[in-house]
């Protein structure tokens, strides 16, 4: 009976993105911080290749996360 | 003019219903905020009151499966009684559970309510009970915090081996911030699957008293406004017990396990808006942050106050359903008309305010969290 009654589709669907956004947009931000952190602490040691490569990857986190959350509102506003 | 009356009491009571909401569950939506010191007490619950009002706007999916899918009413004043008196079932057992401090559902008092007074007044074959009941809300609502509970518990794991080697004070910081993106996302999630539930709610009242027709299905501006407003200054008001009950009785939180919280459960309950579901706030960020203290170490969940969450959860739905019926009964002593209806808000009314003199002589001080913002006990 479960089985015919439950859209299966919407559950799956609200499992799998729930999996992906929950991990997926909180690892982002811990590389954002790691990324800030770790360009800060090459920045006083003035080692610049390092600072660099650290401030992208802290960039990038940041830009994964915002982009996610503007994602899922335009997603749910288009309902 | 007699039905005109009793929509304006049905509105009226869905929207304190939709306060009462704020006011009960969205302080489960800053508690984590709070217990990491993220943000003082008072600005969580302003922040989250304003991303309440955003969020109710920015979807309908829940609204129509609650207007559509778990009941149906006649276009007459008994269908208009029903909503009224789930209504009122749902209100009675929100303050039941706030009085005593014990984070309940009020998404599922609210369907409670609704299926107990629409089965006493309109019988059984008005109650979907398999797509809609069982479907929509009852496998979700298991699902969800189970769901909220893995995704918690793998996040914070994935957390500590991106930042393990860094030192504590820029993790701790940088957690905190996020806190406050990951708080806003839970704020504006609730306000979107929370709210939507009572202008669901009175879409139906609509319907039953022939403004609207179920063929033509749509929620009036005004009523996505009102619930709005309604919402998010319950938020504002606050609920301090369930903050206490939430935030630190469960297990004390680092800032990146509230992060991982906080996370877990806006992605799933705003996932869950976007298809429909009726979801729980409450199921889903209790689940999510034992998940997060779960995955650290089993032993700092204190799984008694969990336990007792449960049982809260498995009795909301009959609870508020029988209080939804026995109001309907209640209610239709004094007829068809609006004396009912006024007659039954009155003395909820009463009731509330009893309620409410009987916990602010007892004193705020057991349930609210430290405005200082130190370690909660």
């Amino acid at each position: 009976m479960i089985a015919t009654v439950v859209d299966w589709d919407a559950l799956l669907q609200v499992i799998w993105v729930s999996l992906l956004a929950g991990v997926g947009v909180t690892a982002a931000w811990a590389f954002a911080i790691v990324g800030a952190s770790r360009a800060l602490e090459h920045g006083r040691d003035r080692r610049t290749v390092e600072t660099v490569l650290y401030a992208t990857i802290g960039v990038a986190g940041l830009a994964v996360v915002l982009a996610a959350i503007v994602f899922s509102i335009v997603i749910l506003t288009g309902d | 003019m007699g039905s005109e009356i009793i929509v304006v009491i049905v509105v009226a009571t869905a929207l304190v219903f939709d306060f009462t909401n704020g006011f009960h569950d969205t302080a489960n939506v800053v508690a984590t905020s709070i217990s990491t010191r993220a943000m003082p007490p008072r600005v969580a619950v302003g922040y989250a009151a304003i991303l309440n009002f955003v969020g109710a706007f920015i979807s309908l999916e829940v609204a129509a499966t609650v207007a559509n899918d778990v009941v149906s009413v006649q276009a007459n004043s008994i269908g208009l009684l029903a909503v009224f008196s789930g209504l009122v079932g749902a209100i009675a057992w929100n303050l039941i559970t706030w009085y005593f401090g014990l984070p309940s559902s009020s998404s599922h008092a609210l369907i409670g309510g609704m299926v107990g007074a629409v089965f006493v007044a309109e019988g059984p074959d008005n109650v979907f009970f398999a797509e809609g009941i069982l479907g929509k809300v009852m496998i979700p609502a298991i699902v969800a915090p189970v769901l909220a509970f893995v995704v918690g518990g793998l996040t914070i794991v994935f957390l500590y081996r991106i930042v393990g080697r860094l030192r504590p004070g820029p993790v701790t910081g940088g957690f905190r911030l996020g806190q406050v993106l990951s708080g806003g996302m839970l704020a504006l999630a609730h306000g979107t699957n929370d709210a939507q539930k009572t202008m669901g709610v009175i879409t139906l009242a609509l319907v039953a008293n022939g403004t609207l027709t179920e063929a033509e299905f749509h929620v009036p501006d005004w009523v996505v406004v009102s619930a709005a407003t309604a919402i998010a200054l319950g938020t504002y008001v606050g609920g301090w017990r369930i903050i206490k009950t939430m935030g630190s009785r469960i297990h004390k939180m680092d800032a990146a396990q509230g992060f991982a919280a906080q996370g877990s459960g806006a992605t799933v309950i705003l996932a869950a808006s976007h298809v429909g579901f009726p979801l729980s706030t409450t199921h889903t960020i209790s689940g999510a942050v034992i998940g997060s203290g779960a995955a650290k170490r089993l032993s700092a969940v204190r799984w008694g106050v969990a336990g007792n969450i449960v049982v809260a959860w498995i009795l909301t739905l009959p609870a508020a359903a029988l209080i939804g019926g026995l109001t309907y009964l209640v209610t239709r002593l004094f007829g068809t008309g609006a004396a009912g209806p006024i007659i039954v808000s009155t003395a909820i009314l009463i009731g509330s305010a009893i309620l409410f003199a009987r916990r602010s002589r007892e004193g705020a001080a057991p349930g609210v969290v430290p405005a200082t913002g130190s370690s909660p006990p």
